[in-house]
């Protein structure tokens, strides 16, 4: 099996403040990958770079065997991106909102139509197709904006947060449709703040924290190491038990972008 | 079938630019206030500037902005000929429709109306003025115009004297038939006399400068501001990730976005050349094409400023509030509202500056002299140099914010 992602020395400073410090990363060809930290860690920052949203200051990596810099177009046509926030247009309804990023990655006519209507059909809102998005509940929202990424059927997935703000029967909806989505040999990389959910959905995770990788392996693995029963007890343990907005862990959010 | 090159960017700047305007038309309020705005603005200013034409500026000599106002007249003089002088200045208050004239038995009660509001004006016939007419003198008539409000002071003072200019005119060419029979009084009132040419097609109202100006400045900030309120919105709630994510060409964003908002920028300028025409006897003489190719840069011309602001702002209030600072000056400095002429020369140099005077410019001489593209060539120059210069600094900006 081959890797679907390599990073070398990765690193994205914002002034003095390094975000991401020298992350080296290899994610296999169809695992989940589970990137974990705390907020401010540089996970979103980490993902941003490797989605070609943000250049790295220094260091390279590889997506899908593209450079994320010389090679960003080619990176991006084998990538689908569910972000932080719901990348989705409110007034629209999901049909056109559909259509609309799937024409951006080049398809068009019937092929698109069915594609919307069987991913539509697959988060079960045939029903509120026509009705703009806005209207939507957060649950009804995140599920066509996770499929809103399969468009165009990509390799690899970043998926940043995918079951916030979510109730439960979503969530269950939504880590199912990612363990579907596996199936089919996608890679794809999670980051989550939630443990069980980590635990649950990836293959391998990464606990990073002050821009660097503490540790990577599998959820057993780790477990194993550090002779503990769940994933909190590791992310803990390497983190730290202190709360992270005291005022002397804070940074200016305007130093530091979206990390 | 993904497309390559050239095409697949113009393709999927028009789905972009599809896109944003299928989001503006489903926001039913905001087509609403967008439609409505030019509407409200042009009758507002229609309705400012409804008498001054440059026809009865020259000719007719009573230019006002103001109907009927109310002014008193006192006979202190109490004599035949007195009457008779009140008499015409009330008729020809009337018939040119300056002012509504009512008599006052004393300057005081007069007075008192004034400082109720009630008149703007006295005009006091004193003591002894048909007696200094009697024995060719000259006689003097006493304005007193409510100085509260200097510019209506002004305007009174220019209007009196008009129609005080014509009564003595009368006056005089009464006498002059009188003295020398057969003699043509006017010839010899006024031996040389100014007759007045139109330059301008048909009647040339106030309108005329305006609406031209009202368009520019219409597409030129409706894209601006437009363009800044679109980028920063996508940028806020994340749809610009989405896009930026995707293989698309970073200046084809860019295009898509000029592109959604010079349409809605023409669609509010096309409104108010509609109602110029229809309300307010604005008549198009030139060419429409050559208009809309000077709207069109009037856009391009500003929108690399526009994205520069929006790229370096970050966020949405910040972008429209730094635009403010630009828009509000070039309203009043680019010969848009009133001729740049009245303007110190720092502020005409500054006027002169921006692209917005050059697309009023140009548009002033399309719709109004029927100007062919040799006479506005020296205009669209500037603008596609100023469109060169910005956008070519804008691109790069751009880019870097979505991406650092």
């Amino acid at each position: 099996m081959g890797l679907a992602i390599e990073a070398f020395g990765l690193t994205k400073r914002f002034g003095s403040f390094t975000a991401v410090d020298h992350v080296d990363l290899s994610v296999k060809e169809g695992e989940i990958f589970g990137l974990l930290g705390p907020n401010g860690a540089g996970k979103s920052t980490l993902v941003r770079m490797l989605t070609t949203l943000m250049r790295p200051t220094e260091g390279t990596a590889k997506v899908g065997g593209y450079d994320i810099v010389n090679q960003a177009d080619e990176v991006r046509k084998i990538i689908g991106l569910v972000a932080e926030k719901l990348i989705l247009y409110p007034r629209l309804n999901a049909v056109e909102n559909l259509m609309f990023f799937g024409r951006l990655y080049g398809m068009g006519g019937e092929e698109l139509r069915r594609k919307v209507d069987e991913l539509i059909e697959m988060v079960r809102l045939e029903r509120f197709k026509h009705f703009p998005i806005g209207g939507y509940s957060s649950g009804m929202r995140q599920r066509l904006n996770v499929v809103r990424a399969l468009l165009h059927d990509p390799k690899i997935l970043f998926l940043d947060e995918p079951t916030a703000m979510l109730d439960p029967q979503s969530i269950r909806f939504v880590r199912d449709l990612i363990k579907d989505l596996r199936k089919g040999g996608r890679t794809i990389i999670l980051t989550t703040h939630i443990m069980d959910e980590a635990e649950e959905l990836s293959d391998r995770v990464a606990i990073i924290d002050h821009g660097r990788i503490l540790v990577v392996d599998t959820p057993e693995g780790l477990k194993a190491r550090f002779g503990v029963s769940n994933l909190l007890e590791v992310f803990l343990e390497l983190t730290g038990r202190d709360l992270r907005d005291r005022a002397e862990n804070r940074v200016p959010i305007r130093a530091i972008g979206r990390v | 079938m993904i497309r390559t090159g050239a095409r697949r960017a113009i393709y999927v700047t028009m789905v972009m630019a599809h896109k944003d305007l299928l989001d503006f038309w489903k926001a039913k309020m905001l087509v609403v206030s967008f439609t409505l705005f030019p509407i409200v603005m042009m009758a507002m200013f229609g309705y400012m500037f409804p008498s001054i034409t440059s026809t009865n500026l020259y000719a007719g000599k009573f230019p006002s902005q103001y109907g009927r106002l109310p002014i008193g007249i006192v006979d202190e003089d109490g004599s035949r000929i007195s009457e008779g002088i009140a008499d015409q200045f009330a008729q020809l208050s009337s018939t040119t429709g300056l002012f509504s004239v009512r008599s006052f038995a004393s300057l005081e009660v007069a007075k008192d109306k004034m400082t109720e509001g009630k008149l703007k004006g006295v005009l006091v016939i004193p003591r002894g003025f048909s007696e200094a007419l009697s024995s060719n003198r000259q006689a003097t008539l006493i304005l007193i115009a409510d100085d509260t409000n200097p510019q209506l002071a002004s305007s009174i003072i220019g209007q009196v004297s008009s129609l005080i200019r014509i009564i003595s005119e009368g006056v005089a060419a009464s006498r002059i038939s009188d003295i020398a029979a057969g003699a043509d009084p006017e010839a010899l009132l006024e031996p040389i006399s100014l007759e007045r040419e139109p330059f301008v097609k048909g009647s040339a109202t106030t309108f005329q400068f305006l609406a031209p100006g009202f368009m520019a400045l219409t597409v030129t900030m409706g894209t601006l501001s437009g363009l800044a309120a679109s980028i920063s919105r996508e940028r806020e709630q994340g749809t610009l990730d989405g896009i930026m994510s995707s293989p698309v060409p970073r200046y084809a964003v860019i295009a898509s976005k000029l592109l959604a908002q010079t349409a809605r920028g023409m669609l509010q300028s096309f409104i108010i050349l509609a109602i110029s025409m229809l309300f307010f006897g604005v008549r198009v003489y030139g060419n429409p094409l050559l208009m809309v190719l000077t709207m069109f840069l009037a856009v391009l011309s500003f929108s690399g400023i526009g994205i520069i602001i929006t790229s370096i702002a970050g966020e949405q209030e910040t972008a429209m509030t730094s635009l403010m600072l630009i828009n509000m000056p070039m309203t009043f400095l680019s010969n848009v509202v009133f001729p740049i002429e009245q303007l110190p020369w720092f502020l005409q140099a500054i006027g002169k500056s921006l692209p917005l005077y050059y697309s009023a410019d140009a548009l002033r001489k399309i719709i109004v002299l029927n100007a062919q593209m040799h006479h506005i060539a020296p205009d669209l120059i500037v603008l596609v140099l100023y469109s060169l210069a910005t956008l070519s600094a804008a691109i790069p900006i751009f880019v870097r914010s979505v991406s650092r």
